[in-house]
């Protein structure tokens, strides 16, 4: 283990285990995004758009894109779920990840997506999100949340699961049931001439019933040629987005519920978001389609009736 | 393992969301260059010696600094400061980089008086309150106070007649649309007939700013701070200032006016979402000649069906949001005003359209 930030006052008991294994390379006929070749990783496209609250309605092509590349990225979260026990570190579940994207002719999303160094992110305990696969071991009684973006033939596919690790306590069980059931019951929600803000309604209110918080500083996003864009979808109650949903948009809800305060703070790293007060935290995701009647859960797990990897753990 | 590395048992910290203790206001300057906007800052710097202000310039552009400089004046001294604008998590966060980035730096050096932000001027004022008109839930320490304008008496006129290729929005205009106060400076440049115009032209485009006249941008800072724009602090200075909005005849073509009505009656806040959705995101609302209403601003006051207090309601592009007010109805007539900053607008279709869809029950004067 090293101590990179001397000085820094971590709030709960995660420590980064450094140093890093180097960048791995993508082969060269696999489709790039255009942050993977920008020397500070930044999207171009994504950029000119910023700010922008215009929703793309998706043509029959580009869905047909999007169901492919969220079924690929399904089956590389999948892979992951296998590995998840005491024992194997995150690094080890960030290369397994790599390679199942290079084989499926994905590019990994996360891996230079403004300088991020690694192909997915891996989030444990009081890790809200973007947590960076390192040397650490999984515990038994950890919580592990891993996300998955993948971008193929154009288009990016996104998801995440919370796991257990080995046997957890009571209280994490109910954290990542209740961020579950908020992922769900938000997703119940979607169809046609429903406000993107609405969805924040639901979250809280089923996370506070529960005596959970809402992290209020990420949010949900439109996804489909571009990794982050319009609409955004904030997870609180009470917010601002614009938005109306409509048959032909994309976008993901990706709830993060945290057992004390919502509060976050950012690692010396950049990236890594915390708790405040070290409590942990659960997070779930889905890339959503709005269809005439509803939505079609596009990152939908295909076996075991669609059921999230933990429930078989409960 | 991670035993020797531990920090010793920290005290939990109250989990209890809602706005923090004292949150500092974010005053944006806009205005063509040459207008007065750093003349202005300097004023305000040196006039406030005594509060910690913190001056920005040139708002946050294209997202490729990592370090953006910032004055803080202090007890009549100026310094820098650095914002770290970490790219790391632009994507999926909510809150925008250069708000993050300057929380970041009051966390570490203090708390700021003031914070003071000059635009560019060709930028959208509108993009970058965005940026600061954060939702209330999320507890930021800084809120938006109000946007302020700097024209140029003696070329602002000129500046607003500017023509702009199809479709643009003569960013002049756009400016004064989306201020909450207008300082016509360099008023000794000009005759009472030259002055009068531009006035009227400032007061054509935005029927509810607040305007004052300057020369070397010298104004009572009373004027300019604390204008609580954004806040539901002034309902009843709010629906005084609604009362006095008084529409003129537009003095440019294809401009932006502001356009008002009022309505007596309790109105049903679902509908009003509706219609206020319909308008900012949909653009679903046409003028006699088929062209598509654009709102730059909107600001308000209604009554819901059900609501004692009167309740705010304030737009800027397609951002909006609805705020209890301090202020009961009581028993006066339940008056709804409604004040539309933008192009196209046709009072005739939006009165009608109100009348027939939000409003639940009418009340007669």
């Amino acid at each position: 283990m090293s101590h990179p930030w001397p000085g820094y006052r971590y709030t709960g008991k995660l420590r980064p285990h450094y140093p890093l294994t180097p960048m791995r390379p993508v082969p060269g006929d696999i489709q790039r995004p255009d942050y993977a070749d920008h020397p500070r990783g930044m999207s171009e496209s994504e950029q000119f758009l910023k700010g922008t609250s215009q929703i793309k309605i998706l043509c029959p092509e580009d869905i047909e894109g999007m169901r492919v590349v969220c079924k690929l990225a399904r089956e590389v979260l999948d892979i992951a779920a296998m590995m998840v026990k005491p024992g194997v570190t995150t690094e080890e579940i960030d290369h397994a990840v790599h390679l199942a994207c290079v084989a499926r002719n994905c590019y990994p999303s996360p891996l230079n997506y403004y300088n991020f160094p690694k192909s997915c992110c891996t989030s444990i305990n009081e890790v809200i999100c973007h947590g960076i696969p390192d040397r650490r071991p999984l515990q038994d009684g950890d919580i592990l949340n891993v996300d998955i973006t993948v971008y193929h033939n154009g288009f990016h596919g996104d998801l995440n699961e919370t796991f257990f690790v080995g046997e957890v306590e009571e209280g994490a069980k109910k954290l990542v049931q209740t961020t579950y059931e908020c992922l769900m019951q938000a997703i119940d929600s979607v169809k046609p001439g429903v406000r993107y803000r609405e969805l924040g309604n639901i979250i809280q209110k089923h996370a506070q019933a529960n005596g959970f918080s809402v992290v209020r500083s990420y949010c949900g996003h439109g996804i489909h040629r571009l990794f982050h864009t319009a609409p955004n979808v904030p997870h609180y109650a009470k917010n601002k987005a614009v938005g109306v949903m409509k048959p032909g948009h994309v976008f993901t809800i990706e709830p993060m519920i945290c057992e004390g305060g919502w509060q976050d703070e950012t690692w010396p790293d950049g990236w890594t978001a915390v708790t405040r007060d070290g409590k942990w935290s659960a997070q779930f995701e889905h890339t959503l389609l709005v269809t005439e009647m509803g939505c079609e859960i596009l990152t939908r797990r295909l076996e075991e009736n669609g059921r999230a990897h933990f429930l078989n753990q409960m | 393992m991670e035993d020797e590395d531990d920090c010793p048992e920290l005290v939990p910290i109250s989990a209890q969301p809602g706005p923090p203790a004292q949150q500092i206001p974010v005053t944006i300057i806009t205005g063509y260059l040459g207008a007065g906007k750093t003349t202005l800052l300097n004023f305000i710097l040196t006039e406030q010696h005594n509060k910690r202000i913190a001056v920005i310039l040139n708002e946050f552009g294209e997202g490729s600094a990592l370090e953006k400089s910032l004055a803080v004046s202090q007890a009549g001294e100026l310094y820098e400061e650095w914002l770290e604008l970490r790219n790391g998590c632009l994507c999926c966060s909510v809150k925008d980089n250069g708000l993050k980035a300057i929380e970041n730096l009051m966390e570490k050096k203090g708390k700021f008086d003031y914070i003071l932000l000059e635009t560019t001027g060709l930028a959208d004022p509108g993009a970058v309150a965005s940026m600061f008109w954060v939702d209330a839930e999320l507890g930021s320490d800084v809120y938006l106070d109000g946007i302020v304008t700097v024209i140029d008496a003696k070329y602002g006129l000129q500046q607003l007649n500017e023509d702009k290729a199809n479709g643009l929005v003569n960013e002049a205009a756009r400016q004064i649309a989306l201020a909450d106060l207008t300082i016509i400076n360099k008023t000794d440049l000009v005759n009472k007939e030259e002055l009068n115009q531009v006035r009227d032209t400032v007061r054509s485009i935005n029927g509810l700013v607040k305007i004052v006249e300057t020369q070397r941008a010298r104004v009572d800072l009373s004027e300019v701070l604390d204008l609580h724009s954004f806040d539901s602090m002034d309902g009843a200075k709010l629906a005084e200032k609604l009362e006095l909005a008084k529409p003129m005849r537009p003095h440019l073509d294809k401009s932006i006016l502001t356009v008002t009505f009022e309505v007596a009656g309790e109105l049903s806040e679902d509908a009003l979402n509706a219609f206020i959705q319909d308008l900012l995101w949909e653009k679903k609302f046409c003028n006699k000649d088929g062209e598509p209403m654009t709102v730059i601003r909107l600001k308000g006051v209604v009554s819901f069906v059900g609501k004692a207090h009167q309740v705010m309601v304030q737009g800027v592009h397609e951002l909006y949001e609805f705020n209890e007010t301090p202020q009961l109805w009581e028993e006066n007539l339940h008056v709804n005003r409604l004040v539309f900053i933008g192009r196209n607008l046709d009072k005739d279709v939006l009165q009608d359209h109100f009348v027939s869809t939000v409003v639940l029950k009418a009340e007669t004067p």
